[in-house]
């Protein structure tokens, strides 16, 4: 058995909100039962509501097997990178510190790392994944290429991804507009970058409290 | 033939010859030596050779090279090496001897565990000692209801033959295998219902080591029973059948599940590294300035990648405020992860 | 006398709330479940599809439900560890009496007795005061049998005119809405339909946190080209990347629809077939709104004339469009204005009873619909029928096997029930369902009226913060013990299944309402043996009215996942979406599609009236109230569900930092609100995402936490719905000495 290669793991952060069904239902899964392992992050809740879901990209060449001391994280025939294997990790947070996606988590009392393994007691036997299968906003979606397609029409997936030289391509996919020519996402060239969407915002001749209009729109006209 | 390969057979061979000469030493020239066990003694040999030879090879991997390296730093680090030697004994015996962060991950794991481990290190005790002919008993000349032990040819103590710590002695593999046997039972079971351990267990990395612990046991308690009760029946058959499981078990040792036993104790490595690491100098995060690791292991990890051919070096350094990626903090870099997807809908947009 | 036996503290240690954690068998891996029980979530209206597993009569955990066609294995976070709300050690296990000197200050008593006492106070209150001074409070998220039975043990059984239900905090507004402008009170469309649109309005709708499942609709349309409109004062995380937010002052939707409509008018984007064939009132109307031109909406509504223009366009020049809205335009003194302002904006463009165009409320609690249409609301028979109406009456009187003069006239509405109590009309209670200490507006009234009561029992599977102050209370049953239909969102009825048998003494809530019957000596009516008995009358009793459930059975809703009523006979297939051209309804007889004798839908003018309490010098911000994703309503199951605490352990007053930094608060900081009511010293959480006139504080929590302290108690003249959004309210840092005890309800309960 293993995770059938048609069946593909699809994020649309945008589609994001918040609500932590992921996370809740992540904790309810076999393989890690009482443990979540999907992150759920607040870009800058002070500024904004924008929320996304980090589950394992499942690299090609995944940085945190090749740091790992202990040979302890394994990539399956599948392309599943797996949680470290109970036996050998030996806790080193190697995985944790040099994942360019922020996945792998320490469990420093059991010392071991656990990570997001694409639900692989549900993925390996055909079914989804359970983040994906409850998900309301369904920024995370499972299922083949046919379905994705349809289902999105003005969204493309892609699976490069750039942190500063280096490129890291993966078995998780990423939806960006259809109808644009981004080949990759700059992650790292994100650094200085404001939240995602519409804002409040006082115009400039307000004063008291009383005066304030909003001028959402102009910026929420970006948005198109 | 690369180098790491060299020098990792130059030290399988250099470790192999030494416990040959140690055999031959202790065993004086071989008088104690039993050549009914030379096929245990040559499996023996070569599981040495495999696991040093693997061992060797796994050290030359860069993050293993080097944290070998601190680990041995941080442990000798002037002023500290006393409280080193206190943790290591208090790690010593909580994490391995009574396997506590075992306990901590799973209860029934922890049980067929510490039987398991417990069952091997005493039959590795007695078995490897009395092969090697490194241990061996006569009758006292004056009392033929006396033994004494002799230890690479020194006289030990003696005792009584029929007291009740000769009848533990001489059965200690029997014990040892009851262990065993109760831990792989309670090990398979675990295996069997838990859908979990279902989902992630492969044949060779965890069904396999589990039946020959089971093999190993159960053929030696049936010699056991062949003697004690049978008047040896079948015991040339069962004595060949239990040798073919714990040599092939030997054989095995370098390659699967069981090579976490010479990989293991690298947790002490680590929890010294942690220690230190506490210590020293925090890494702040070039987004959200708050710490989240020691810089050392900053530093040693960006070493590290550069040697294994990553190349996380930012270029712009100047805009982006940082040289590295590795200088961003993981929630950062997952929140860099939703900025970057979020800008790619907002400029296609625009 | 219903009074707070104890010190609160001694209540929550043996009551709880204590939050539950997975435990044992819960955790454990390697456990088979005996079965899966295929049925839907016990919480809000959109009533996913959920399969609980039990192991030894206990759910021990969930497994998506991927065969409903709404949801397919969607669920939100109380969705997913709602399994934990069985096997709870707060779980009322026997009747419990009141006792003063018995820790948490109630004793058990037997289930028999406690009916008996029951019954022989009813008597008394009824026989010393009347009839009508024994009232029902009932509710929502009760199985459509159930609240079925509840109006007609009130009707029949007490022959009291007072009972209402908790939908009156939630649907009514829209129900009234829709019954003055369509002549029928239901979602007109699926949420298929939604998917269709070219434009989806979403106003007052927090749907990211209150009905998260419907995201995934509003994305897809997105998907297929659609604009998202959203109307609201804080940007929700649905807001953030919608097309067009519109930043509304609370209290002003009127204003935005009517300037919306003035600029419809104004560029002819109307549908004028439309309106001559199947409306009336639209002269009339369209000469109301003609003073609410795009510079004056923008003063009132707090918006950029920009931004509604646009909007105006966009809706104006749609060809297929979904309007919807929830408790955001509704919790107001004049909510149903409100709603009749958003249907005429749909009514215009024509835009209804067609494949991608429709309207919709979203409907709050999880039988929100079904529960306001079989007679536990206050001045309605089963059916959606009018209690003040002869033949309505007759009707039912007749399946009841009652004179229809004995049937009593309309009540009163769940607040002014407690202003009876304060007039001393009304001196006995029986609640169940129904947490009005949390949810009610200004409830420290309410807490002094329960006080006030002669008798008072609460039917319910855990002591809610109300029930505290019942002198008997009777244990009910949990969602997964019984089984029935709800009608969910979309006017699907669906079916309940029974995964467990309750445990203890407790039984299910229609044979508790039966044995008082019995120990009432009035058994007549009152002997069903099933849900499905109850159901099979229901059938008869709601055929021929707006709401008919006659072609509906349990088998049919197994069999195609779900039955949209009306359905008028067994070979019926249900209606999925009402108002489709040539359609037929009992109304208008074939006169056209809507509710009316003329088959035409209704205009209403809408006129702005601002809140009941508008913003002064002394308390010059707005304060709103909502929900937050990980509770529902007033937390009596969600405040005891470990997972779900902790994902937002303790309510917040939601501020921008301009306001901040003008009052000198910092994120994290103590901050007192205060109102002409009450004052709530909470913990600040400066955020950009609200409009810097307004707070917001979410609603879930009681005692010190609750944000109805502050609320006002005012309410629509028509719908009676109270306005939880917006009141005017003053902040400071918390003054020196202020109470900031927080752990009347998390802090002294360990984990378990």
């Amino acid at each position: 058995m293993g995770v059938p290669e048609k069946l593909e793991f699809f994020v649309d952060p945008n589609r994001c909100i918040g609500c932590q069904a992921c996370v809740q239902a992540c904790s309810e899964c076999d393989t890690h039962r009482g443990y979540p392992m999907i992150h759920l992050e607040y870009v800058d809740r002070a500024a904004s509501v924008q929320t996304l879901p980090v589950i394992c990209m499942h690299c090609d060449q995944p940085t945190c097997a090749e740091v790992c001391p202990a040979d302890a994280i394994k990539r399956t025939e599948d392309g599943v990178v797996q949680s470290a294997r109970k036996p050998r990790c030996i806790a080193c947070n190697n995985c944790v510190l040099a994942c360019p996606f922020g996945v792998p988590r320490m469990q420093s009392d059991l010392m071991m790392m656990m990570k997001c393994d694409m639900c692989y007691d549900r993925t390996s036997i055909g079914k989804k994944p359970m983040c994906a299968t409850v998900c309301p906003s369904q920024a995370l979606f499972y299922g083949t290429r046919e379905e994705i397609e349809l289902l999105r029409p003005r969204s493309r997936p892609i699976d490069r991804f750039q942190f500063g030289r280096q490129t890291i391509t993966t078995r998780v996919k990423m939806m960006v507009p259809r109808t644009g020519r981004v080949e990759y996402l700059d992650v790292a060239s994100a650094m200085h970058s404001e939240p995602i969407g519409n804002r409040l915002a006082a115009t400039d001749d307000s004063e008291g409290l009383d005066d304030l209009m909003f001028a959402a729109y102009e910026e929420g006209d970006a948005q198109r | 033939m690369g180098k790491e390969v060299f020098r990792a057979g130059v030290w399988g061979v250099a470790v192999t010859t030494i416990l040959a000469l140690l055999i031959v030493i202790g065993s004086r020239n071989l008088a104690h030596f039993d050549a009914a066990l030379v096929g245990y003694t040559f499996a023996t040999l070569f599981a040495v050779f495999g696991i040093t030879y693997r061992y060797a090879m796994w050290l030359q991997r860069p993050p293993t090279a080097l944290y070998w390296r601190r680990g041995w730093q941080v442990f000798f680090r002037r002023g500290f090496l006393l409280r080193n030697l206190g943790a290591w004994v208090g790690r010593l015996t909580g994490e391995f001897a009574l396997n506590r962060f075992i306990f901590r991950r799973d209860r029934a794991r922890w049980g067929a565990h510490i039987l398991i481990m417990w069952g091997c290190l005493i039959a590795a005790a007695i078995t490897f000692p009395l092969v090697f002919g490194w241990i061996h008993f006569e009758t006292l000349p004056e009392d033929h209801t006396w033994y004494r032990a002799y230890l690479f040819g020194f006289p030990g103590f003696a005792f009584p033959i029929d007291s009740l710590f000769a009848f533990l002695v001489f059965h200690g593999l029997v014990w040892a295998s009851f262990l065993v046997t109760a831990g792989v039972m309670l090990a398979m079971r675990r295996r069997m219902r838990d859908h979990g351990a279902a989902a992630l267990q492969q044949f060779g990395e965890d069904l396999l080591p589990l039946i020959l612990l089971f093999a190993v046991s159960v053929t030696g308690l049936m010699l056991s029973a062949s003697y004690t009760w049978m008047k040896g029946y079948a015991y040339d058959f069962l004595a060949i059948l239990h040798a073919a499981t714990v040599i092939l078990t030997l054989l095995w040792l370098p390659f699967g599940k069981f090579f976490h036993i010479f990989q293991r104790p690298a947790q002490l490595g680590v929890s010294f590294y942690k220690d230190a690491g506490e210590r020293l100098e925090q890494a702040r995060c070039r987004r959200c300035n708050d710490p989240f690791a020691s810089q050392m292991h900053i530093d040693d990890l960006m070493e590290v990648e550069r040697k294994l051919g990553f190349q996380y070096e930012i270029d712009d350094r100047a805009a982006l405020g940082a040289d590295h990626y590795q200088r961003i903090c993981p929630r950062c870099r997952r929140a860099l992860l939703g900025l970057a997807q979020g800008s790619a809908w907002t400029n296609e947009e625009r | 006398m219903a009074r707070l036996p104890q010190q609160q503290q001694s209540i929550n240690e043996r009551y709880g709330p204590h939050p539950a954690f997975s435990t044992g068998v819960r955790l454990a891996t390697g456990i088979e479940p005996d079965r899966v029980v295929k049925t839907h979530c016990c919480f809000c209206g959109q009533q996913c599809g959920i399969e609980l597993k039990v192991k030894d009569d206990v759910v021990i955990g969930f497994e998506p439900r991927e065969d409903f066609a709404f949801n397919r294995g969607m669920l939100c976070p109380k969705g997913v560890k709602r399994y934990l709300q069985g096997a709870h050690p707060d779980r009322l296990l026997t009747a419990l009496a009141r006792d003063e000197s018995a820790p948490g200050g109630f004793r058990p008593m037997s289930y028999e007795e406690a009916v008996r006492r029951t019954a022989s106070e009813i008597n008394r209150i009824q026989s010393e005061h009347g009839r009508d001074a024994f009232a029902i409070l009932s509710g929502a998220s009760l199985t459509t049998e159930k609240a079925y039975l509840m109006g007609k043990f009130a009707r029949v059984c007490l022959r009291t005119s007072n009972i209402d239900y908790n939908g009156r905090l939630c649907m009514v507004s829209a129900a009234a809405g829709n019954k003055k402008a369509f002549g029928i009170d239901r979602a007109a469309n699926p949420w298929s339909d939604i998917l269709d649109a070219e434009v989806v309005w979403i106003s007052g709708a927090n749907v990211a946190e209150c009905a998260p499942i419907t995201t995934n609709y509003v994305w897809q349309a997105r998907e297929r080209g659609a604009r998202i409109i959203v109307v609201d004062p804080r940007i929700t995380p649905i807001a953030r990347t919608c097309d067009l937010f519109l930043p509304i002052k609370p209290g002003r939707d009127i204003a935005l629809f009517n300037g919306i409509l003035n600029l419809m008018i104004e560029h002819d984007w109307l549908d004028r077939d439309f309106i001559d064939n199947h409306t009336v009132g639209f002269e009339a109307l369209a000469e109301s709104v003609r003073e609410w031109t795009p510079r004056r909406t923008a003063e009132v509504t707090g918006i950029a004339e920009r931004a509604i223009r646009q909007a105006a366009e966009w809706w104006g020049r749609a060809k297929t469009s979904f309007l919807m809205h929830a408790r955001g335009i509704e919790h107001h003194s004049h909510g149903v204005q409100n709603v009749l302002g958003a249907i005429n904006i749909v009514l215009a463009s024509g835009r209804i009873g067609r494949p991608g165009c429709g309207y919709a409320t979203i409907t709050g609690q999880g039988n929100g619909q079904g529960g306001r249409e079989h007679g536990q609301k206050c001045d309605q028979l089963p059916g959606a029928r009018d209690i003040s109406n002869p033949e309505h009456r007759a009707y039912i009187a007749d399946v009841w096997g009652v004179d229809a003069d004995d049937i009593p006239g309309p009540g009163v509405d769940a607040y002014e029930i407690f202003r009876r109590i304060d007039r001393g009309e009304v001196r006995g209670l029986l609640s169940i369902c129904f947490n009005p200490k949390v949810s009610l507006p200004d409830n420290n009234f309410v807490a002094r009226m329960l006080d006030k009561l002669e008798f008072y029992v609460a039917i319910d599977f855990f002591l809610n913060e109300t029930a505290q102050h019942a002198d008997l209370v009777l244990p009910g049953s949990l969602h997964e013990e019984d089984e029935g239909v709800v009608t969910q969102i979309e006017g699907r009825v669906i079916k309940i299944n029974k995964a467990v048998d309750p445990p203890g003494e407790a039984r299910q809530d229609w044979r508790i309402i039966q044995d008082l019957a019995h120990a009432l000596g009035r058994p007549q009516g009152f002997t069903f043996s099933d849900p499905g008995e109850i159901f099979e009358e229901l059938r008869l009793a709601s055929k021929g009215g707006v709401a008919d459930y006659s072609g509906i059975t349990y088998e049919k809703i197994e069999r195609q996942g779900g039955v949209f009523w009306p359905c008028t006979d067994e070979n019926h297939p249900g209606t999925p979406r009402l108002f489709e051209p040539g359609s037929w309804n009992p109304v208008a007889r074939g006169a056209g599609p809507f509710y009316f004798p003329d088959g035409r839908a209704r205009f209403n003018i809408a006129p702005y009236t601002p809140p009941t309490e508008d913003v002064d010098d002394e308390y010059p911000l707005m304060l709103t109230t909502g929900r937050v994703v990980s509770q529902f309503l007033s937390g009596t199951q969600t405040r005891r569900i470990g997972p779900l605490v902790e994902q937002y352990p303790e309510p917040r007053i939601e501020l921008h930092p301009q306001l901040a930094e003008k009052l000198g608060i910092r994120d994290g900081d103590w901050a007192t609100a205060e109102t002409r009511r009450g004052a709530i010293t909470l913990r600040a959480h400066v955020v950009k995402t609200i409009r810097p006139d307004t707070i917001f504080i979410p609603y879930h929590w009681p005692g010190r936490q609750s944000a109805n302290q502050l609320t006002i108690a005012a309410q629509d003249p028509i719908s009676k719905i109270p306005e939880y959004k917006v009141c005017a309210a003053r902040l400071s840092v918390r003054k020196a000495g202020a109470s900031t005890e927080q752990t009347e309800t998390n802090g002294t309960n360990g984990r378990i």
